[in-house]
């Protein structure tokens, strides 16, 4: 009898920390249940590097936190997966499209210098991109006006560019058009072309944005547009004075190149011949929007990727739609729960009872669990729970199951509950590890989703094997500590009993 | 302890229909599963998912009350996708749009877009264009899913992977806690029952279009994992008799256990099947196929359990 005591006080004292866990550490919903952004990224190899290595893994990682710190977004976090995979999770309602942006991009900042004797063709080419872009920012800017329904500014001389010269841009840059295509696709594919050029006639230099020390952006010096500014470290200062020197009054231009696109070309004024330009520090005249200035020196600043990353996959849902998860996966579960409870009492009378009580107490002990470990719920997650639940009441059938032939055969009461606990022991204990072998299986090979419902299942496995065969015992026996209680047709109809026992 | 000598119930007797049962069953999925693969527009035994294949998967949902929206066709929706032009990065091919598939469901309220794998910009140009033609729509009701194709083979190759491994490792676990034989017929039941859930999918996949993700994947190791437990506690049944029953030939003592297990197999079944029940009626779409592929798996294997296994013992342990 004490020693069921100990049990019950156990179990008491167990259900209480259960209970302080969840009031204290609320559980943690997964994006599918609360809405929010999942992004992939997967870590490249590139040059000399074949194998992504763990070191390499975390250094992209440092990385990438700090551009995510800079973007400013709210609870996001990090993880590394794999050998080679990131995920980042963005929770709410926030655009994945711009993350996925500024995470995907090595940001290697580089500047040039033009070989010499190409200036002509420069020139030409920096006409037509200023043509270009002019062109295509008025169609922007037009585009957003007319979503907005604001109304437009008083008409400015208008840059344009017919259709004959745009057709005559492109076959001259040997372009072929994609039929079907609209004005704007052709600029755009023209202002491709145009780039991929101007950065062909630059020569690289060993001044890279790795002596960068701090980048900033401030309004551009017409009001139009926002700069990009820089600070080298010593050594930087130093290569950028010589890179100006060298080509100071020659009409050859600087150009600062972000991932092999360029996005400045500047002239370096005679004035410089002597020292070049010192102080080190420069700044980037784009003409960016605020946005993409402050992207811009997120990635300037974060550094540059060690090593390219490529974003594999992306799931976002939006809260509502997460909501209506929660709320529909709740009541499935809760309905089937109050069914299965029902079925207990009717079939198993006072036992049926008490493993309904046991199976309460089993869900506030595995709810517990996840507050403690942090588990992150998801949808599957909820699934293994559910199925945990199923293995658990299998336990409690197998148990009565087993008192119940022995009360057929004759046996006292309390016997026929002992011979029932120990014989059923070794049937539960098998169905357990069984469901345990597939849990490691589907943890250590599964991915994402499967892992989270690996987790949960194995979890309620191991919780299951404690609570029925301690909470159910325990309770059972305690009951049985009241003679008004102790009485057979409790547990089975009188029908079915041997007539010697009753 | 006593055991009843003359079970009400003899599986034995019946065990020619259960085996002619299971076996046209077998012979329907593997039927299933042979038209799905011949079937050019599938070409595998079960119609692959987005988990599975790469691409993107956007769900939208319109602001309007269902049955009340304006009217939008499919095809309406497809061919503006095909017009679309979207923004590509340097150096790489854009997206072939006209391939899209559109869905419209709950009465025209929700629109579900198959594409190829997008990038975030792009679905971003995706949405904006759908939201301009079926507009407005609803800013925290969709939902949008990218799979990388490389992902897509991975996720496949390590549900597979997992699914062999975790057979394997019950066979050890049996074959160490019984014998070879029980271990051979517990993988048997339970290669059964994951081909009959399968085979229920193919077919559900060449006439409704059903696809199988990496939720049915995690389906089966489930029906694996039930399909293990109700055969060992038979096979425990039988173990534990030896003692008593030893000097009876094997089908009897094979009915014996059957017919005491049969109330737990039952039960279980039916406790297991109450919360999936719930999920399948009230859970929603997310979750709908994963609980019926579980529930089938689940009275499948408990179909097992009882007519296949141990109809099968003494059978095999003659040899």
């Amino acid at each position: 009898m004490a020693r069921q005591q100990g049990w019950f006080a156990l179990i008491l004292a167990l259900a209480i920390a259960a209970g302080a866990l969840l009031a204290s550490f609320p559980l943690q919903l997964g994006l599918d249940l609360r809405g929010g952004s999942q992004l992939t990224l997967q870590v490249l190899p590139s040059g000399r590097i074949k194998t992504v290595e763990k070191e390499q893994l975390e250094a992209v990682k440092d990385v990438l936190e700090r551009r995510i710190n800079g973007l400013g977004v709210a609870e996001s976090t990090l993880q590394t997966v794999g050998n080679d995979e990131l995920v980042l999770q963005l929770p709410g309602e926030q655009d994945p499209s711009r993350a996925a942006k500024v995470l995907g991009t090595t940001a290697l900042l580089e500047f040039r210098v033009q070989k010499s004797g190409t200036e002509a063709e420069m020139q030409g080419l920096l006409k037509l991109k200023r043509q270009v872009d002019a062109v295509l920012g008025l169609r922007k800017a037009k585009a957003a006006a007319a979503a907005e329904a604001t109304p437009e500014k008083p008409p400015e001389p208008q840059p344009s560019l017919s259709a004959e010269d745009l057709a005559k841009a492109l076959t001259s840059l040997g372009l072929t058009v994609p039929p079907g295509a609209s004005e704007t696709d052709q600029l755009e594919l023209l202002l491709k072309e145009v780039n991929r050029r101007v950065v062909a006639l630059f020569d690289s230099s060993n001044l890279t944005g790795k002596d960068l020390v701090s980048a900033g952006r401030q309004q551009g010096p017409s009001g139009n547009g926002w700069d990009v500014t820089l600070a080298f470290n010593r050594e930087g200062g130093e290569k950028f004075a010589t890179l100006t020197q060298s080509i100071a009054g020659t009409g050859r231009l600087l150009g600062i190149v972000l991932d092999g696109r360029s996005i400045s070309e500047a002239s370096v004024g005679p004035e410089f011949k002597a020292a070049g330009i010192a102080g080190g520090s420069a700044s980037i005249s784009g003409r960016f929007t605020a946005d993409e200035a402050r992207d811009l020196e997120v990635q300037l600043r974060g550094g540059s990727l060690p090593l390219p990353v490529k974003v594999i996959e992306v799931r976002s849902i939006g809260p509502s739609l997460g909501a209506e998860n929660v709320r529909t996966s709740l009541l499935a579960a809760l309905s089937g729960l109050a069914l299965v409870a029902v079925f207990m009492v009717v079939m198993y009378r006072l036992p049926g009872v008490i493993s309904v009580l046991a199976l309460a107490l089993y869900s506030l002990f595995n709810l517990g669990i996840y507050a403690l470990i942090p588990v992150t719920l998801s949808l599957p997650g909820i699934a293994g729970f559910i199925l945990s639940i199923g293995m658990a009441v299998d336990a409690n059938v197998l148990i009565f199951e087993r008192i119940k032939e022995e009360l057929r055969s004759g046996n006292t009461l309390i016997r026929s509950i002992d011979t029932g606990f120990a014989l059923a022991f070794s049937s539960i204990l098998d169905g357990h590890v069984t469901g345990l072998i597939s849990c490691i299986a589907l943890f250590a090979l599964g991915t994402g989703l499967v892992k989270g419902f690996a987790v949960t299942l194995a979890i309620g496995l191991l919780l299951s094997l404690f609570t029925a065969l301690t909470c159910t015992r325990a309770l059972l026996r305690l009951l049985m500590g009241y003679p008004a209680l102790r009485r057979s047709t409790y547990f089975l109809p009188l029908a079915q009993l041997p007539p010697a026992s009753s | 302890m006593t055991v009843s000598l003359s079970p009400k119930f003899r599986i034995s007797q019946h065990r020619r229909i259960a085996w002619w049962g299971s076996g046209l069953a077998c012979a329907l999925s593997v039927l299933g599963l042979v038209l799905s693969w011949l079937n050019p527009a599938i070409g595998s035994p079960l119609r692959p998912g987005l988990d599975f294949t790469g691409g993107t998967q956007i769900q939208l949902e319109r602001q309007c009350e269902p049955k009340a929206c304006t009217p939008i066709t499919v095809s309406q929706v497809e061919a503006r996708l095909s017009s679309l032009a979207l923004p590509v990065a340097t150096n790489e091919q854009g997206p072939n749009l006209a391939a899209a598939k559109v869905q419209s469901l709950d009465g025209g309220q929700s629109l579900v877009l198959r594409l190829p794998a997008l990038s975030a910009e792009q679905s971003q140009v995706v949405i904006t264009a759908i939201d301009d033609l079926a507009g407005p729509l609803k800013a925290s009701g969709g939902s949008v899913n990218t799979i990388g194709p490389t992902l897509g083979a991975q996720l496949l190759q390590g549900s597979v992977v997992s699914l062999l491994v975790s057979f394997a490792a019950i066979a050890v676990y049996i074959s160490f806690r019984y014998d070879k034989v029980f271990a051979f017929l517990a993988l048997l039941t339970l290669a059964h029952d994951v081909m009959i859930t399968c085979g229920l999918f193919a077919w559900l996949g060449l006439f409704f279009g059903i696809e199988v993700d990496s939720l049915f994947a995690v389906s089966l190791i489930t029906v694996a994992g039930y399909s293990v437990t109700d055969t060992v506690i038979v096979f425990d049944r039988i173990r534990e008799q030896k003692k008593n029953l030893g000097h009876l030939p094997l089908a009897d003592q094979v009915d014996v256990a059957v017919d005491a297990t049969l109330t737990r197999s039952l039960y279980t079944s039916l406790t297991t099947l109450m919360p999936l029940l719930g999920l399948i009626f009230f859970g929603g779409a997310s979750l709908f196929w994963f609980a019926v592929a579980l529930a089938v798996g689940i009275a499948v294997g408990s179909w097992s359990s009882i007519g296949v296994a141990p109809t099968l013992l003494p059978v095999l342990s003659r040899r």
